[in-house]
C-alpha cells in the first residue's frame, strides 16, 4: 500500500508525518532565536563541487531557440552557502532539498531528501556540537507539548528507536576516531599510517593498513585505496558498537583522507577537524571546521575529479564560483549538515526512511 | 560455483563466507560520510543459524554456493532434530529444529516441504508464501463485540495459539502467514 492510500485508510494522520511538521517548525524557530538568517539557494545549479563518493542528477535547461546547457540537481546546499559567507553574510541556516543518484536499496536513503545545514562564523566545531544537544533537546520538547496535547504520549529526553532507548540529555557521548579505532577494533593509528612520512598523502600510504585488514580477514586488494579499507574496519568493528550506545555519540577528528571540506588538525596532520552524530545507529549530521585554504580546496577538488573518473560516476562541471568565493577570502567558520528525514525516522521510530516520507521514491519509482 | 558481485546479492540466496555456507537475510547499501559505497549484509550461517552482520565494499564479489531444493516429507520429530523423507529417492535427512526458528509451530507431520540441501545434508528449508491448517478449538465469538479489528484466539491443529478475526469458527480452515503467524484468510 503507498502512504498516500495508508493515510486514506488511517484517517487521522499518521505519528510520523505529524513529527515531521513539528521538527520542521522547531528548527526554524530555533534558529531564529539565535538571530540566525535563513537563507534559500538553488537546487537547479550549472556546477557541482566534485565529491567522487556521490552520483549526481543532470538535466537540460533550454533556451528559446532550443540551445542546451546541462544542469545538475544539488546534492547539497553547501557550496551555495559558503559563497554568502565569503561574502560576509553571518551565521545561517536554511532547510531544503537535495538529490543523490544511485542511492536505491537503502533503508536510510531517498534520492530526494531533506537537508538542514547552518552555520557559524569565527566558531569552532565544539559550538555547532553543542548546539546540536540544544536542537534536539528543543525539538523533543516541542514534540512533547504538541504530542500531549493531542494526548499522544512522548517522553522528553529520552528516545525509543528501534528498541533501543537513547537518553539525549546533555552532555552527548563524544569520542575521537582514533581512540574508538584503539577501543573496538585494538588497531592502534600508527599501525594503519606510514611514519616515515611527514606529507600526509604518503602517511596514507595503503600499504600498511591493507596488512592489517588481511590479518582481520578482509578481502582486500591492490586496487582498493586506504578511505575504503579503513570505512569497511570502520563499518564492520566500530559502527556496530556507536549503535549500542545509550546516549548520541559525537565521533570526532576523522582521517584525513576522509576530510572532504574540512580543516586538517594543525597538531596533527594525520586528522580532519570533522565529526559525525551517531544516534542509535543513525548517522544523523556531518560537521566540521570548514577549510578556508584555497589552495589546499582546488589540489582537493582535483583530486575528486580524478577520482569521479576513475570510478565511472557521471562527469560533472565544476563549481568554478565556489573556488573564486574561497580566493576572495571564506571567514573561518563551521558547519553541519543534519538529515531531517532521518531525524524524523529516528523520532518516529521508524525502521526505514520510506516509512516517514508521504510520497516516497519506492512509492513513485518502486525503486 | 559462480562469483556474484556483492552489488547484485539478493535476500534468501547462499553465499560462502569464511568457507561456511551462509543465507544472506537481508542486505542494505550504505554509505559512511562521505565516503565510499558498502553493502551491509545480515548472514545467517547455515550450520549454527547464528546470524551476523558483515559489510562488504561495493566492488567485492562473493561466492554463491549450489543449493539443492529438494521435496521431501516430515516424517517426525526426534530430540531436536526433525527427520525428513525424499520423496523421490525414500533417502532420509536430518535437520536441527533450530534452524527452521519460528516455521516448527506451523508444521505437520505427512506433509511435504521444501528441504535446502547442500553437500549431501539438510541445511535449512524453504517457506511457503502462506500454510493452511484447520482451527481445531475457538473460543464462541462474543455477541455485539462486532467494532472492526477485534480479534480472538483460535488453536491450530499443530498446537499453536494464533489470534484471528471474530468470525472464524472450530474446523474452519486458514491461512497463516508462517514468517510473521499472522491469520491472512479463510480457506473456502
Amino acid at each position: 500500500m503507498q502512504n498516500q492510500e495508508k493515510i486514506h485508510h488511517k484517517k487521522s494522520l499518521p505519528r510520523s508525518f505529524y513529527i515531521r511538521e513539528i521538527v520542521l517548525q522547531s528548527i526554524r524557530s530555533f534558529f531564529l532565536d539565535r538571530n540566525f538568517h535563513e537563507v534559500e539557494t538553488p537546487i537547479l545549479l550549472p556546477s557541482l563541487i566534485p565529491e567522487s563518493y556521490l552520483d549526481v542528477f543532470e538535466t537540460k535547461l533550454y533556451d528559446r531557440r532550443k540551445k542546451s546547457k546541462k544542469l545538475y540537481l544539488s546534492t547539497s546546499p553547501e557550496a551555495s552557502i559558503k559563497k554568502l559567507l565569503s561574502a560576509g553574510l553571518g551565521n545561517c541556516f536554511e532547510i531544503t532539498k537535495s538529490f543523490r543518484n544511485s542511492e536505491t536499496t537503502s533503508r536510510y536513503h531517498n534520492c530526494e531528501f531533506t537537508i538542514l545545514e547552518w552555520y557559524r562564523v569565527n566558531a569552532d566545531y565544539r559550538q555547532i556540537m553543542k548546539d546540536c544537544e540544544k536542537l534536539l533537546l528543543h525539538i523533543l520538547k516541542n514534540i512533547d507539548d504538541k504530542l500531549k496535547s493531542k494526548n499522544i504520549e512522548y517522553k522528553a529526553k529520552k528516545i525509543t528507536y528501534q528498541n533501543h532507548i537513547i537518553d539525549i540529555s546533555s552532555p552527548w557521548k563524544k569520542i575521537s576516531m582514533k581512540q574508538a579505532l584503539e577501543k573496538y577494533c585494538q588497531i592502534s593509528f600508527d599501525h594503519i599510517t606510514d611514519n616515515r612520512f611527514s606529507k600526509y598523502t604518503r602517511l596514507f600510504n595503503p600499504y600498511k593498513i591493507r596488512k592489517v585488514a588481511q590479518s582481520k580477514g578482509y578481502n582486500v586488494s591492490a586496487t582498493n585505496s586506504w578511505e575504503e579499507i579503513f570505512n569497511q574496519i570502520f563499518l564492520n568493528e566500530i559502527e556496530p558498537h556507536l549503535a549500542q550506545e545509550t546516549k548520541p555519540v559525537i565521533l570526532y577528528d576523522y582521517p584525513s583522507p576522509m576530510a572532504a571540506l574540512a580543516k586538517i588538525k594543525k597538531n596533527d596532520p594525520r586528522f580532519a577537524e570533522r565529526f559525525e552524530i551517531y544516534i542509535a545507529g543513525l548517522e544523523i549530521g556531518d560537521g566540521c571546521n570548514e577549510l578556508t585554504n584555497y589552495w589546499e580546496q582546488k589540489k582537493r577538488f582535483s583530486a575528486e575529479m580524478r577520482l569521479i573518473k576513475q570510478k565511472g560516476k557521471t562527469a560533472r562541471n565544476m563549481d568554478q564560483d565556489f573556488l573564486k568565493a574561497m580566493k576572495i577570502g571564506l571567514p573561518d567558520c563551521t558547519g553541519i549538515a543534519v538529515g531531517v528525514d532521518r531525524l524524523v525516522m529516528l523520532l518516529s521510530n521508524a525502521k526505514t526512511i520510506g516509512d516517514i516520507l508521504l510520497f516516497p521514491q519506492t512509492d513513485l519509482f518502486g525503486v | 560455483m559462480s562469483k556474484i558481485s556483492v552489488t547484485q546479492l539478493q535476500k534468501g540466496i547462499f553465499i560462502n563466507f569464511k568457507n561456511e555456507p551462509y543465507q544472506v537475510t537481508d542486505f542494505t547499501f550504505v554509505n559512511p560520510g562521505k565516503g565510499s559505497a558498502f553493502v551491509r549484509t545480515k548472514l545467517k550461517n547455515l550450520k549454527t543459524a547464528k546470524v551476523q552482520e558483515f559489510t562488504y565494499k561495493s566492488g567485492e564479489s562473493v561466492e554463491e554456493i549450489p543449493i539443492n531444493i529438494q521435496e521431501m516429507q516430515f516424517l517426525y520429530l526426534e530430540g531436536n532434530m526433525l527427520i525428513f523423507m525424499d520423496k523421490f529417492t525414500y533417502e532420509q535427512y536430518s535437520l536441527d529444529k533450530t534452524m527452521v526458528g519460528l516455521f516448527y509451530q506451523f508444521m505437520k507431520t505427512g506433509e511435504t516441504y521444501q528441504v535446502l540441501v547442500h553437500d549431501n545434508k539438510a541445511i535449512g528449508m524453504r517457506y511457503p508464501k502462506k500454510v493452511k491448517l484447520k482451527v481445531v478449538s475457538a473460543e464462541e465469538a462474543v455477541k455485539g463485540n462486532t467494532a472492526t479489528g477485534a480479534k480472538k484466539i483460535v488453536e491450530l491443529e499443530t498446537g499453536v495459539k494464533i489470534s484471528t478475526p471474530l468470525f472464524i469458527k472450530r474446523d474452519d480452515e486458514i491461512y497463516i502467514d508462517p514468517e510473521t503467524g499472522e491469520y491472512l484468510e479463510r480457506s473456502k
